[in-house]
């Protein structure tokens, strides 16, 4: 098409393309960088676990414990995750983290593991009923995370995504009441 | 429970827009409606890109998973987002550049009081353990802590009122109240940042840089711009 129809007239149309062009760039890029995910292949299948059998590792811990409720079907579950791997592998030696998938199946959690915790220190279990949360004294929505004391003391327990601030406290508090 | 940080956001778009307004009546910012405007769309660009490179940082795609953009709450990166926000103003005020970074200045600075501010609603005001006669802790814990984000609350809006009182009264060069307040901005975060709760390593680069930049800022407007006539 020539320059000369109406739409032609309009006069930034070209600037307009210059600048989207940028952004686009610039998204291709953060695209780029972004890490690849692990084979879903590569992870096992996620144990299926009781309500007894989550209390009992509870109650005998002797280090505190981080206990993050997920569903790979959870879209603010994997907003949290990075921070969770994070956290994971910083207090590795005095903090255990276990992650609890909930009404989900199995693909859809080892895909989920593959993606947003390839590496990282914390134990996956399945509870594809969805009522171990409850029974532990929370909810069945997701995310979820509770913060117990070592013999299985529930310090406190957060709904919703974690931010970095929440997620440090609460290891703070949960440490201290280790006496670490 | 989410709609906490809109809560908190909503405090500062509040501070920021009756900064702006009482700026407007005592002639410090005349087209305030203008300037609301761009500071809110800059708030926004700003969260924009940072918390793209938060996911980023975080290893997740933001191509693959676009709907995890509007988690916000996991996490932001500060230093780019404040360069996002500052990018938006320079472009939006381009043709008065200065006038528009000084109109905004002390408004700027009230509004990341707000938001401080908002940790009341959002539950998340406290840092590291502190035995001050003023430190608190949460409820069922025997750790008081210092209130940071209520320091922070103080801190800016206290800097607010100082540069809007003095770009009414000191007859400021153009120019130099946005390099001040950008460089109060950062000193108040850096004070306060070791008093936060963080997971590993703190990044204040990002302060200080707005620090050494608001300053060489400040200087060179100073130097090269006359004084304005009244």
């Amino acid at each position: 098409m020539s320059g000369a129809g109406p739409a032609s007239r309009f006069p930034y149309t070209p600037r307009m393309r210059r600048r989207l062009s940028m952004p686009l760039l610039l998204l291709v890029l953060v695209a780029a960088c972004s890490a690849p995910a692990a084979s879903p292949e590569s992870v096992p299948e996620l144990p299926v676990v009781s309500a007894a059998d989550v209390t009992a590792r509870l109650v005998d811990s002797s280090r505190p414990v981080v206990l993050n409720v997920w569903a790979s079907w959870c879209l603010p579950c994997r907003s949290e995750a990075p921070l969770l791997e994070r956290a994971a592998a910083e207090f590795a030696a005095e903090v255990d983290f276990v992650g609890l998938d909930v009404r989900d199946d199995q693909d859809g959690a080892r895909s989920f593991v593959a993606e947003f915790f390839p590496g990282a220190a914390i134990t996956q279990l399945h509870d594809p009923g969805g009522d171990i949360p409850v029974a532990l004294g929370g909810s069945r929505g997701v995310p979820l995370t509770f913060f117990y004391g070592p013999g299985g003391e529930l310090v406190s327990l957060h709904t919703g995504v974690l931010d970095e601030r929440t997620l440090a406290l609460e290891i703070d508090e949960i440490l201290r009441r280790a006496g670490t | 429970m989410e709609f906490t940080l809109l809560a908190a956001a909503a405090a500062g778009v509040a501070a920021l827009t009756l900064d702006l307004r009482w700026e407007a009546t005592r002639g410090n910012a005349g087209r305030d409606g203008d300037l609301g405007e761009i500071a809110v769309t800059a708030a926004v660009v700003g969260l924009l890109v940072g918390r793209l490179a938060a996911m980023v940082g975080d290893g997740v795609n933001p191509l693959l998973h676009p709907a995890d953009i509007l988690i916000v709450r996991g996490g932001v990166v500060t230093g780019p987002a404040a360069l996002g926000a500052l990018a938006w103003v320079a472009w939006a005020g381009r043709r008065h550049w200065w006038l528009v970074a000084d109109g905004l200045s002390a408004a700027a600075l009230a509004g990341f009081a707000g938001w401080h501010a908002g940790c009341l609603a959002r539950d998340a005001c406290l840092g590291t353990p502190s035995d001050l006669p003023w430190a608190y802790g949460r409820a069922g814990s025997t750790v008081t802590r210092h209130p940071v984000e209520i320091y922070a609350a103080v801190l800016l809006a206290v800097a607010a009122a100082a540069v809007a009182h003095w770009k009414r009264a000191g007859r400021p060069r153009p120019g130099v109240p946005a390099a001040v307040a950008l460089a109060a901005a950062g000193v108040i975060r850096l004070v306060t940042e070791p008093l936060r709760p963080a997971l590993s390593h703190r990044v204040v680069g990002w302060y200080a840089a707005a620090v050494l930049v608001g300053v060489a800022a400040a200087w060179w407007r100073h130097r090269a711009t006359p004084v304005p006539d009244l």
